[in-house]
């Protein structure tokens, strides 16, 4: 499963590195290092609904309070 | 006219307990693209020294650029400068370094610690001729510049560091020519070896410097060009002009911005790969072959504007950017340090996500953000050119 996370300009201001955090240790609380892949990117041009983040190509909007559930419900339940 | 450019740069520490410095330096570019450097310092300290020492270096430096001579100026110092009520005479010693198109230097030295010269980093003892001006002894030198030299004017407020604390009869020259050799191994910029040095004075004086101390540094460098692309165009038709632009020129490139990067990885058909380490609050940076550097936009460039604004002044956060990864650090180590020439390619697309009020970036910080950066390079002695898209 390929997770990608928007690192652009609105997004880091809208709190990326906190997500991105906060994945990184859900991913290896839960033992899924080697199925998750989690990356950056670049601005994805929804800044409006960061922070952006994808799942697979399917398009999630996060922020570092929803990204416990998050993790629960798109990505926990679906490896 | 060869492609050597020089590199200046001085910092100054104030007379403990005093708040105006007693030493100046003046640096002047005339149009035929000579250089006029003077260090003065003035007798005493505090406003009276701080006056004296602006005075000479400001009358030197103006007639000297007028193409006056310097029995002239020395002269018009003499006549001009106000006497001290104290002391009953008029002082202020000076060192003269006027860099003639970049071939050549000529040294004129009064009464300052002699400056030293750096040639393939070790010390060099270049012929002095003394003359005699208005009573004053006068040294004279003229030097055929090579690649790498650099050139140390201090005040004496340098070799006197340390009298009765570190040492018996201060910190004598050879003992700097040898600390400074091995400073210059380390890549060092002008600015950040004359503030290498006035730390290494103040130390020595315990915190408490006794006298202001003033070093200034020229290096003789060959010329470094640079790339910045900076935001899309406000035409997205023109995004290909300004991408072939950009990658013809000659030098390093630099990309700043989400969007930016994108247009860039897909003119080159590479992928662009973003890295998730966060170094510090500067979001990660990003790698895309054939370019050196690929980082985010404005917060990015905004960090690098606060190291390029500290670094024409106090130079306080150098150790901050000197060896940081974060994409700002990068930045300022390739465009202060490496780059000589460098050119902006800046697109004025308007991001709709940065008009939110609510976000502390918008439109018009980006453009100034580029205003800025390039004042202070302009500052740093750097060859600027922008261009909009």
């Amino acid at each position: 499963m390929k997770v990608t996370v928007c690192i652009g300009s609105s997004c880091h201001i809208k709190g990326s590195r906190p997500v991105v955090e906060q994945l990184q240790d859900l991913i290896a609380k839960e033992n899924l290092n080697d199925k998750i892949e989690l990356g950056g990117t670049f601005c994805m041009g929804k800044c409006q609904q960061g922070v952006c983040v994808t799942v697979d190509g399917v398009f999630h909007s996060v922020s570092p309070e929803t990204v416990e559930a998050f993790f629960e419900n798109e990505i926990k339940a679906r490896v | 006219m060869n492609d050597y450019t020089s590199d200046i740069g001085f910092k100054s520490i104030n007379h403990d307990g005093e708040q105006l410095c007693g030493d100046h330096v003046e640096v002047v570019e005339q149009e035929d693209g000579s250089t006029v450097i003077v260090l003065a310092d003035g007798l005493g300290s505090g406003v009276k020294a701080s006056i004296l020492s602006t005075l000479t270096s400001k009358i030197i430096s103006t007639m000297l650029a007028a193409g006056l001579s310097i029995e002239e100026c020395v002269e018009t110092i003499a006549a001009t400068l106000p006497v001290c009520s104290v002391r009953g005479v008029a002082y202020s010693t000076f060192t003269i370094i006027r860099l003639i198109r970049n071939h050549t230097a000529e040294l004129i030295q009064y009464d300052n610690p002699q400056v030293i010269v750096l040639r393939g980093g070790e010390n060099w003892e270049y012929p002095r001729t003394e003359t005699t001006i208005g009573g004053k002894k006068i040294y004279r030198s003229l030097i055929h510049l090579q690649e790498d030299d650099v050139f140390i004017a201090m005040s004496d407020g340098c070799p006197h560091a340390g009298i009765g604390i570190a040492y018996n009869f201060g910190w004598k020259r050879e003992d700097i020519i040898t600390f400074m050799e091995a400073m210059n191994l380390c890549g060092y910029t002008a600015k950040n070896l004359s503030t290498v040095l006035v730390d290494e004075v103040n130390r020595l004086y315990g915190g408490k410097p006794g006298d202001d101390a003033t070093a200034c540094v020229v290096r003789i460098r060959k010329r470094v060009p640079m790339n910045m692309l900076f935001g899309p165009p406000s035409n997205r038709d023109d995004a290909d002009r300004m991408m072939s632009l950009f990658f013809s020129k000659e030098g390093k490139h630099i990309i700043c911005g989400g969007t930016t990067s994108s247009i860039a990885s897909k003119w080159l058909n590479k992928p662009l790969r973003a890295s998730l380490d966060f170094c510090g609050d500067i979001p990660p940076i990003a790698f895309l072959d054939g370019v050196d550097l690929v980082t985010e936009g404005v917060i990015t460039v905004n960090r690098a504007v606060e190291y390029a604004k500290d670094y024409i002044g106090e130079n306080l956060l150098y150790d901050q950017w000197s060896s940081g990864k974060d994409g700002a650090s990068r930045i300022s180590r390739l465009l202060f340090e490496e780059a000589t020439d460098i050119s902006f390619y800046v697109g004025r697309a308007i991001n709709p996500a940065h008009q939110n009020p609510d976000l502390p970036i918008n439109f018009n910080i980006k453009m100034n953000l580029v205003q800025e950066l390039s004042e202070a390079l302009k500052k740093m002695g750097k060859r600027i050119k922008v261009s909009y898209f």
